[in-house]
């Protein structure tokens, strides 16, 4: 009889929220892998029912501590698209402005705090500190960059609030946002320092074939708005996202699978964006993804990394061009009147695609809403990825299958705490074995 | 010499029992040089510390004790450091990596008050009551730190240098 081999790995550490991961193996077959995420529903689908459009994206905000923006975006455009309510340019490009201090946020906190001391084998940042405090330094400095720009369209870094229909509640004076491009103009030259540092680390390799999807628009690297396109020629306005995607509960999870019909699983996030938005990258962000260019040749989802990193040049520079352009809207407070409607929006979270669809009730209040986060979309990919990886380690003892298995989930940046909130969960219960 | 006193927490229940505690020693007036911070979150300490000589810390705690209680956690003691996630990195971690990145204080002294309830409106009754005591404690932390920089005759100006901030 072949032996069985069963790898755990109890609880992910450097992940946001809690998940663990079972295999089963017979010999050098994998025979069960599950990502478990057992994080407890957080049912915000249905406590948002019945609250007032005003609230949202307030409300919204409250999902995720590092993504809040990504939820605001998606609730406010929706809401606009249902209300009628027009948006001036200028606060149209703050609020590629507002995401793109979400992305530097996000994004340098994970390179260095979360996916770096994988490349290095040390433990955590801590580590990196005591061996690479220029880079770790550095981090902070580029990431407090992604504060400042949240302090001042949110008026706070985190639990952000300000973000109104038509609009911010507070638009920033010119001196304000002068001084921060001075400070980002400053920053800029480490945040490619800090790229080509991770491009001199040992990040693994580990190609597979992978459909990608990501937000595209015409003109410009999509953040708040776009078609949803995918590598193998998927092209749906977000409106039609039911008719392309579906949604599974699996047992294990707390959070739904999510798949493209009648193919399977799929990519979003940095990678995805990246590689299907490469002719809109700034010059800046061109040039670094030329550089990484042997990394971006076929799909690997360990070149993530690099992803964040040409995208965290790509937010400088959309914050630079929003700075410089600036001129005040006419009017940051549009009036609007509620009805009833239904639409659905997407827009880039730091991790992928933020689907949303939205019904309101004639009075604005909400009739059904329903989230779609980028992490259950990466889930049933993240298995694939980890089935495909676990035949090749076999040979290494269970600390060090665990140790790659874990890294290999980080490349994915899950955002557990953002998947779970889906409104009914049945629970199976089998016999014991 | 220049004393950071920081009072750390959300306004939401007895997690506000810091910036309470800070609030009212800044009401009841503090020593010259003693500077005062109220952040939500441990991840502003990091910034924080940044220079700061010394620096006094209340929070609210969870240590299993009586609620009301003030107590003075060794700042190893005040949980896993290492659970550093990008939701924040908690008090240990936000110590441990400014201790990393040569920023922490070379005096740092916490007071504590056990917390009841961290949500909700306002503090609850015990936290409300331990609030004296808290800042006689503090008040005391920050006399100590004071007259030890005396003793040694440090001028009260001189920027930091030196020892611990290479």
């Amino acid at each position: 009889m072949t032996e069985r081999r069963t790898i755990e790995v109890g609880a992910f550490a450097r992940v946001e929220g809690e998940g663990a991961l079972h295999v089963a193996l017979e010999g050098d077959r994998v025979v069960e892998l599950r990502l478990q995420i057992y994080e407890p529903p957080r049912f915000f689908e249905s406590f948002l029912k019945g609250r007032a459009a005003s609230e949202l994206p307030d409300l919204v905000a409250r999902i995720c501590g590092i993504c809040p923006v990504a939820y605001q975006m998606s609730v406010v455009h929706a809401l606009e698209r249902i209300f009628g309510v027009a948006i001036d340019p200028a606060v149209r490009s703050l609020r590629r402005l507002y995401y793109a201090g979400e992305w530097l946020e996000s994004h340098l906190l994970h390179m260095m705090f979360l996916a770096a001391p994988d490349y290095l084998g040390l433990d955590d940042a801590l580590a990196i500190a005591r061996t690479n405090r220029a880079e770790v330094e550095r981090s902070l400095r580029l990431r407090h960059l992604g504060n400042r720009i949240l302090e001042l369209l949110g008026a706070r870094p985190v639990n952000p609030v300000g973000v109104i229909l038509g609009g911010f509640a507070r638009i920033p004076t010119r001196g304000e946002l002068a001084s921060l491009a001075d400070d980002l103009r400053r920053a800029r030259g480490e945040a490619e320092t800090l790229l080509r540092w991770f491009g001199s680390l040992p990040v693994p390799r580990r190609p597979q074939e992978v459909e990608l999807v990501a937000l595209r628009h015409p003109a410009e690297y999509a953040m708040n708005e776009g078609r949803i396109v995918s590598s193998s020629g998927l092209d749906v306005a977000p409106a039609e996202f039911e008719r392309a995607f579906e949604e599974t509960q699996v047992e294990h999870s707390t959070a739904l699978h999510c798949r493209i019909r009648g193919r399977g699983p799929y990519l979003v996030g940095p990678l995805a964006r990246v590689l299907l938005n490469r002719d809109h990258l700034s010059p800046a962000a061109a040039a670094a993804f030329a550089s990484f260019a042997d990394r971006f040749e076929g799909t690997d989802p360990a070149a993530s990394v690099f992803a964040r990193g040409i995208e965290v040049l790509q937010a400088f520079d959309v914050a630079l061009e929003t700075i410089d352009g600036f001129e005040p809207p006419a009017d940051p407070r549009p009036a609007w009147r509620p009805c009833a409607g239904r639409a659905a929006w997407a827009t880039e979270a730091p991790r992928g695609v933020l689907w949303m669809d939205l019904a309101t009730e004639a009075s604005g209040h909400v009739r059904e809403i329903r989230i779609v986060p980028p992490t259950s979309q990466n889930q049933a990919r993240i298995e694939d990825d980890l089935r495909a990886l676990v035949p090749s380690l076999l040979h290494l003892a269970d600390d060090q299958v665990r140790r790659r298995c874990e890294a290999a989930i980080r490349d994915y940046d899950p955002c557990i705490s953002c998947a779970t909130h889906f409104l009914t969960l049945e629970l199976e219960r089998r016999p014991r074995q | 010499m220049s004393i950071l006193l920081i009072g750390l927490g959300s306004p939401f229940g007895d997690d506000a029992a810091g910036p309470a505690v800070v609030s009212r020693l800044v009401a009841e007036g503090l020593p010259a040089g003693v500077r005062v911070l109220m952040p939500r979150r441990p991840d502003a300490l990091l910034d924080a510390l940044e220079g700061a000589e010394a620096a006094v810390l209340v929070d609210a705690s969870r240590a299993g004790l009586a609620p009301g209680t003030v107590h003075e956690p060794v700042a190893e003691a005040l949980g896993e450091a290492r659970a550093l996630s990008s939701h924040g990195l908690g008090v240990a971690g936000a110590l441990a990596l400014a201790a990393a990145l040569g920023r922490a204080p070379r005096k740092l002294a916490v007071v504590a008050v056990e917390a009841s309830a961290l949500d909700g409106e306002g503090l609850s009754a015990p936290v409300r009551a331990a609030l004296p005591e808290a800042a006689r404690r503090v008040r005391a932390k920050i006399a100590a730190f004071a007259q030890a920089a005396g003793e040694t005759g440090a001028p009260p100006q001189r920027p930091a240098e030196g020892l611990g901030r290479a």
